[in-house]
């Protein structure tokens, strides 16, 4: 069998759905920040499958600008969950719930 | 195939001026922020941001009627740029006088510098977006916007509910960029290119001569929908909002309440109307729809709130909806058909300054209480006429331009808007703007009711009022009072100037080696 663009747009489109669901179901604000870091991955993948598909640079270069900014993401999500667990004791979505209707 | 030749030019830094002075202010603040006393930082750091901003407001002169791009294509002046570019600036100087005193007085003193410095870079993003000409530079434009402005959220470290907002804002707000680049990524997939002038003739091929749209297609534009719904608050895709805006300081509620709204906005009419305009007949139906439960979930929840700041937050939506009908009467190949009043485009984006405007000031009248030792319930602008009357007198313009009375601008911002959607045949959407004005109108009147009707508090059993100077701000609203009162007379210079928007769609591809 020989790998196609389809493979590898299947792949990334499972692990997008994958992590979709996760930040839909888990309850763990750990886990939904991972979940949406890998929904990014996945992404990435889809790029890249699409720039060898269509003969171009631009999805390389942009798959490098998405996981830069992940980075960023990564960095400002991280000291924010840190700031909010240290006062709450907890990691758990639920609990966060001084604003509310 | 010209993967490997690839063409560097010299970048026309002129084009860019605007965008560049404002990151260079933002620079100028790092490091007047490490090395200037600390006795003399606020007059200066202030200062650096006003002139900055200011100074980019003036470069716009020379930005205007350029019509070209640079950067290979990544970067575009046009009338778009310019208008959107406006309005961002404007807001962002009006956020610098709401912010200036209230951050120094309020929130446990936290350092006025950071403040500064996230607020210019957040400013360099959205107007980014306002200049992409590729989809890369609108992601890293809304995501450099974005995560400043989560940062600024919690901002008030201290107070739980400014971080728990900001964590909600912060998680919703990757997910839904997570969403936008895999919609982008389907678009760059169906075209081969990330420009969006590639992407509008890799689209118009890959829909020429059929009927149906191809799953793929419609996949592309639901993630982008989807992904830009959120940037902008619309349902079902508002969850966050009214978290955010309850738990940041103040002025941050402000600020957020339009920047980061426009840089969405920027970002939906860059890649709905300029690169996917040939499917306008679908997407509009797609907006339209959205438009409609927007608005009309807004106004309906907002009416049961007594927090006035989550009241704002419910009135944000609403207007959403209202500005997001603006873009739903967009039609492809006629753009310039209107007779009475201004396209939808144009119309969308004089409602975004007209917002600016009403929104800012409703929150500074707030941030101008809070920092006299008020609350922000319905109940503490209980006999505000009485105790504080211009604030009062600010408050209810603010108020009243936000139900879209004549002659204040929100009105003539609600005007436009419902024209357009008249003349692009979407009768029903103009007559439920007109409804969920009359329903607005009682939860902005409830305002002004308890502000000149209600009881005011008992000066013995009341905390004593703080006695605090706030040139800035009063400065600030006497600006948007007056910008309130006047745009909207004078609207035909504003319309004519946002028309202009159109050269971003006759702009001629005309850079080598891109597509």
């Amino acid at each position: 069998m020989e790998l196609t663009v389809d493979h590898f747009l299947g792949l990334s489109a499972a692990l997008f759905i994958i992590g979709l669901m996760g930040v839909l179901m888990r309850r763990n604000v750990l886990i939904i920040f991972l979940c949406v870091e890998l929904m990014v991955a996945a992404v990435a993948i889809t790029f890249a499958a699409f720039a060898r598909e269509t003969n171009t640079l631009d999805g390389q270069t942009f798959a490098l600008f998405a996981i830069a900014v992940a980075a960023a993401e990564a960095a400002v999500g991280l000291a924010l969950i840190l700031a909010l667990s240290r006062r709450v004791r907890s990691v758990d979505v639920d609990e966060y719930r001084t604003l509310r209707d | 195939m010209d993967l490997f030749n690839l063409n560097f030019e010299h970048p026309d830094w002129a084009l860019i001026l605007p965008q560049l002075i404002v990151f260079l202010t933002a620079i100028a603040l790092v490091l007047g922020d490490a090395f200037l006393p600390e006795r003399s930082k606020f007059n200066a750091l202030t200062g650096i941001s006003l002139v900055g901003y200011g100074a980019a407001l003036a470069s716009l002169y020379w930005q205007r009627g350029k019509d070209d791009m640079t950067f290979q294509g990544s970067f575009r002046a046009d009338g778009l740029t310019v208008f959107l570019s406006l309005i961002i600036l404007i807001a962002a100087i009006l956020s610098v006088l709401v912010s200036a005193n209230y951050i120094e007085y309020f929130e446990d003193r936290v350092p006025l510098g950071e403040y500064y410095i996230l607020l210019a870079f957040s400013v360099v993003g959205a107007l980014l977006v306002a200049g992409a000409g590729d989809m890369i530079m609108i992601f890293i434009g809304l995501e450099l916007s974005s995560l400043a402005t989560y940062v600024l959220t919690a901002y008030a470290r201290r107070r739980v509910e400014s971080v728990e907002g900001a964590l909600k804002y912060f998680l919703l707000g990757i997910f839904a960029s997570a969403i936008l680049l895999y919609g982008m990524a389907w678009a760059y997939g169906l075209s081969g290119s990330t420009d969006l002038d590639g992407i509008r003739a890799g689209i118009s091929e890959a829909v020429a001569g059929s009927d149906y749209m191809e799953a793929s297609v419609l996949l592309a534009l639901l993630l982008l929908v989807v992904g830009l719904g959120f940037k902008i608050a619309a349902v079902p895709f508002h969850m966050w909002t009214p978290d955010a805006y309850e738990g940041a300081p103040t002025p941050v509620s402000a600020y957020m309440s339009v920047i980061p709204k426009a840089a969405g906005f920027a970002a939906l009419i860059r890649i709905l109307v300029q690169a996917l305009g040939p499917l306008s007949d679908d997407w509009t139906w797609l907006i339209a729809g959205l438009a409609l439960i927007t608005m009309a979930l807004g106004n309906f929840v907002a009416l049961s709130q007594r927090n006035v700041k989550r009241m704002l937050a419910y009135s944000s939506i609403a207007h959403t909806g209202y500005m997001m009908v603006g873009l739903a009467a967009y039609q492809d190949g006629s753009v310039l058909g209107s007779q009475l009043g201004a396209d939808g485009v144009t119309a969308l984006m004089y409602y975004m300054l007209a917002y600016a405007f009403m929104n800012i000031g409703a929150f500074a009248v707030l941030a101008w209480l809070q920092e006299r030792g008020k609350g922000v319930m319905l109940d503490d602008l209980s006999g505000l006429a009485g105790t504080h009357p211009l604030a009062a007198v600010s408050m209810a313009v603010f108020m009243i331009s936000l139900m879209g009375i004549p002659p204040l601008i929100g009105f003539y911002a609600k005007y436009y808007v419902i024209v357009a959607a008249i003349e692009a045949d979407m009768l029903w959407l103009a007559i439920a703007i007109v409804l969920m004005s009359a329903l607005s109108a009682y939860f902005y009147l409830r305002v002004v009711f308890v502000m000149y009707f209600g009881q005011a508090p008992d000066a013995s059993t009341s905390a004593p009022a703080r006695t605090v100077a706030t040139p800035l701000l009063n400065a600030a609203l006497v600006i948007m009072v007056v910008g309130n009162l006047a745009l909207g007379l004078f609207s035909q210079g504003i319309i004519d100037l946002g028309e202009e928007w159109n050269t971003a769609l006759t702009l001629a591809s005309n850079i080598p080696g891109v597509n």
